[in-house]
């Protein structure tokens, strides 16, 4: 017993430092600095002047406004989408098409989202062309809510479709046989046990929105949002880290306070002592509108990257609209280009496989592990705390952490920041899978005279595989789309994708931006292809 | 013991990891900042290619808010070795941390400059018109940039916003430097009002609403508009009696102390050297001695502002634009 301990122990050390210097010391630093003024005096200075100035304010309240618009709309539409797929009887295929294309924005970049926007909704877009009026205005408020949304959906769909699959569907039967009306019956038995999920969506889905920087950087125009605010405090014309600090903190606050709301929430879920499957009642009108909306809302949502498909290989939208292959051609003949998308594919990797390690000895610590309680909750408060922290926290904590110092702009701070920035999801999905495994295979395998590591490796880890699939590919898939935190580490050599098409807003070369998010979008659809393939051959083994 | 030895591995590969990464940082490879142009990117790298630095060097662009932000947020610690950007920027820099070094090539400017830059190119200020939109519009062409707070321009005049393109500093310095504060306020207060939603966040933008037709006056840079006449486009531009105020932008070498890449200073010399003859094709206000202009590139009211431009000052001048919006 005493050797199993000595390992977990040093894995615990080895996280718990790992944690120590690159998530708390940074955010420390951030914290430090909030409360000093440029001339190094100590206080609330900054705060005072920050709230009083009516630019921040004005900015913090669009933020409040947008990403609440967005939550609530995102909520219903994803409500549609689930009802659809769980409580009618349209066709089957029908069904996987809509639970698969609308996670499918998780692989594009938020910043490509904007940019897809305007070129779809703009004056010259392709969707104005092809109606012949603009529907909207899309720069400011109702452009970023339309991006918002489309970001948030696919979270917002997977957990509500995810409670869908638990609720009893007998109690609408229960409903209907009290004699409530059609409206009740819905009301009763569908919407109110899911009170706790619609919340919680919302509440995730306000906070992407709240912290997104990519969709404001691209059709935020005169509509200051927080996100913009401290982008601009920091690496603005006139940068001003102090208030930079402040509004990286005021920022936080909201985000932390509205996740530890989602962990509270999480006790008022209903739980049913067991779902049985049930006949839908049959309902042809129910089916053919709920399928109409479901299929309007996706078209809707896809038709916006519909131009990702098409501008890269217009010659020069909307000018001169033959088909041409010479942006995609000079893109790949690009030494530089090569380089930024070796950076991305170095940087997902390297995420990947480390990430995933780190998110396996976390999770070996506190589910298979008799190491002190103590231990184990400095792990699940990791999680928890990290879950709090908007990626542009993080990415300033580490400029103020490691600049001046060996490690700026290098491939080493991008790869912790991805680790550390997504870890919370990672590290739940393995401790559940580690831990409904059985208690009692690391104590046999020690008596049959396997030691710890033989177990793991031998045991252990090939029951946990799809998992480590899972989490494989959760990492690249985030690493290669993130913005919002590496924003403010990559050097010129270390560049990555995302980052590059914040560089081409500069020049307005968006058949560039487009073909680099086609590039993007094709490797994380391979990459996903690839890891689907692995657990499929897995299962059938 | 072994999973000692398990951690001692991650440990060692986390650090290999660092180190390699790190390690690609500091190769010998010249890494160039600049907040340049399509065009004047281009220039520069054939220059450089053309010279025998092909692959010895990376270049990285920015916008000019983001680049001046860093110069002065990271001094001497920057990333670069080498910098083209606004020449105000490099003297704010310079003040708060002397992070450049003198040139140490000969370059025989037409006017002085300090000895830690010098400029790459010129950049003035006019107004623009599209003769056609202008004419369906049934529109008086303007003369100044008074004539622009007229209400017959409202929502039919674009400029570029002061707050992320320093083209719109030009526009700025025109009216501030052209009146009393009160009118000046009064002017800026009504230019904004006409320009509407067509304000623009870069510097080309007005120029691009003029070309496509969507509005038929606009403020932008001079040479731009030359070229779109000389190209054939129904474009013209009218030099403001206020003044055609101009902004250079200038290469710098980065003082990394023993760290300094050599080759930083020999690629800046080649830059100026090699460059400048594809750069005037662009830009074409001569800098150096034995640069000529043609006639046509010769603004008419050629203007410095009375202060040395510096980042203070334009915080100023964004601050006066703020109160007018």
């Amino acid at each position: 017993m005493l050797k199993k301990e000595k390992e977990i122990k040093a894995i615990f050390i080895f996280i718990a430092v790992l944690f120590f210097m690159f998530l708390a010391l940074p955010v420390f630093f951030v914290l430090i600095r909030s409360f000093q003024t440029d001339s190094g005096a100590v206080g609330f200075a900054q705060y005072v002047k920050m709230f009083s100035s009516k630019g921040f304010m004005t900015a913090l309240w669009h933020s409040f406004a947008v990403a609440g618009t967005s939550g609530l709309v995102t909520v219903i539409l994803a409500f549609i989408l689930a009802y659809t797929v769980n409580n009618t009887d349209i066709h089957p295929k029908l069904k996987s098409a809509i639970s698969v294309l609308t996670v499918f924005p998780m692989l594009l970049p938020t910043i490509t989202y904007g940019f897809a926007i305007i070129y779809s909704f703009g004056k010259e877009g392709l969707i104005t062309k092809l109606l012949g009026f603009a529907p909207f205005e899309i720069y400011g408020f109702k452009g970023l809510v339309m991006g918002y949304v489309i970001y948030t959906l696919p979270i917002a769909f997977l957990l509500i479709n995810n409670t869908f699959q638990y609720i009893d569907k007998r109690f609408v039967i229960v409903s209907r046989i009290m004699g409530d009306n059609k409206l009740d019956t819905f009301l009763i038995a569908c919407v109110r046990p899911m009170i706790g999920t619609l919340g919680a969506a919302f509440i995730q889905s306000f906070f992407l929105s709240f912290t997104d920087y990519g969709i404001p950087a691209a059709i935020g125009g005169e509509f200051n949002v927080i996100a913009t605010t401290l982008y601009n405090e920091m690496l603005g014309s006139v940068p001003n880290f102090s208030n930079g600090a402040v509004v990286a903190i005021v920022m936080l606050v909201p985000s932390a306070l509205s996740i530890l709301l989602l962990n509270y929430l999480e006790r008022f879920n209903f739980r049913y002592n067991k779902t049985t499957e049930t006949e839908l009642e049959k309902n042809i009108f129910r089916d053919i509108v709920l399928g109409t909306l479901s299929v309007i809302i996706l078209i809707c949502v896809l038709s916006v990257f519909l131009v990702i498909v098409i501008i890269p290989f217009v010659e020069m939208w909307p000018y001169k609209l033959q088909f041409s292959l010479t942006h995609i051609i000079s893109l790949f003949t690009d030494s530089s280009m090569l380089n930024i998308y070796i950076n991305s594919i170095t940087a997902a990797v390297l995420t990947a496989i480390f990430g995933t390690l780190i998110a396996y000895g976390a999770a070996l610590v506190t589910s298979r592990s008799k190491i002190s309680n103590k231990c184990k909750q400095v792990i699940e408060s990791i999680a928890l705390v990290i879950n709090t922290i908007p990626g542009m926290v993080l990415g300033i904590a580490f400029m103020f952490a490691f600049s001046g110092t060996p490690l700026r702009n290098s491939m080493f701070l991008i790869v912790m920041c991805n680790i550390i920035h997504f870890f919370s999801t990672p590290y739940l999905m393995m401790k559940n899978s580690l831990s409904k495994m059985n208690e009692s295979w690391e104590t046999t395998a020690m008596l049959m005279g396997d030691s710890w590591v033989k177990t793991i490796i031998r045991v252990v880890t090939p029951n946990a595989e799809y998992t480590i699939l899972e989490v494989l590919s959760y990492y690249f898939v985030n690493a290669m789309v993130t913005i919002s935190a590496i924003i403010f580490i990559v050097g010129a050599h270390t560049m990555v994708i995302t980052t590059k098409i914040k560089e081409l807003q500069h020049y307005a070369k968006f058949d560039d931006i487009f073909a680099l998010s086609l590039l993007l979008l094709a490797t994380n659809l391979v990459v996903k292809g690839i890891f689907a393939l692995l657990s499929k051959r897995k299962k059938e083994n | 013991m072994k999973a000692f030895k398990k951690i001692l591995s991650l440990t060692a590969a986390l650090a290999i990891m660092g180190g390699v990464a790190t390690g690609c940082g500091s190769s010998e490879q010249v890494v160039l900042y600049t907040n340049a142009d399509d065009e004047a990117v281009t220039a520069m790298k054939n220059a450089l290619d053309n010279n025998g630095y092909s692959g010895q060097y990376i270049l990285q662009t920015f916008g000019t808010s983001e680049l001046g932000g860093k110069l002065l947020a990271e001094g001497k610690n920057i990333e670069a070795d080498l910098i083209t950007m606004s020449s105000y920027y490099i003297d704010s820099a310079q003040e708060q941390s002397s992070m450049f070094l003198d040139l140490t090539f000969d370059h025989n400017t037409l006017t002085e400059y300090p000895s830690y830059y010098t400029p790459i190119t010129c950049q003035e200020g006019a107004i623009i018109i599209n003769t056609q939109a202008l004419e369906a519009e049934g529109l008086d062409t303007p003369t100044c940039i008074k004539d622009l707070a007229k209400d017959e321009y409202s929502g039919k005049i674009s400029i570029p916003d002061i707050a992320g393109s320093s083209t719109g500093w030009l526009l700025v310095q025109d009216v501030i430097s052209a009146y009393d504060e009160e009118e000046a306020k009064e002017i800026m207060t009504d230019i904004l009002k006409n320009a509407g939603p067509h304000l623009e966040s870069s510097g080309s933008g007005p120029i691009k609403k003029v070309r496509a037709g969507e509005v038929p006056v606009a403020f932008g840079l001079r040479h731009q508009a030359v070229r779109d006449k000389n190209d054939g486009l129904p474009i013209d531009y009218v030099d403001p009696i206020e003044g055609n105020f101009s902004l250079t932008e200038s290469i710098a070498v980065i003082d990394h102390g023993d760290d300094t890449n050599p080759l930083a200073m020999e690629m800046a010399e080649c830059i100026i050297k090699n460059g400048r003859a594809e750069l005037l094709e662009t830009y074409p206000t001569p800098i150096y001695e034995g640069e000529t202009a043609d006639t046509e590139a010769e603004s008419k009211y050629p203007k410095t502002f009375d202060e040395k431009l510096t980042v203070e000052l334009l915080t100023e001048h964004k601050e006066f634009v703020d109160e007018c919006r």
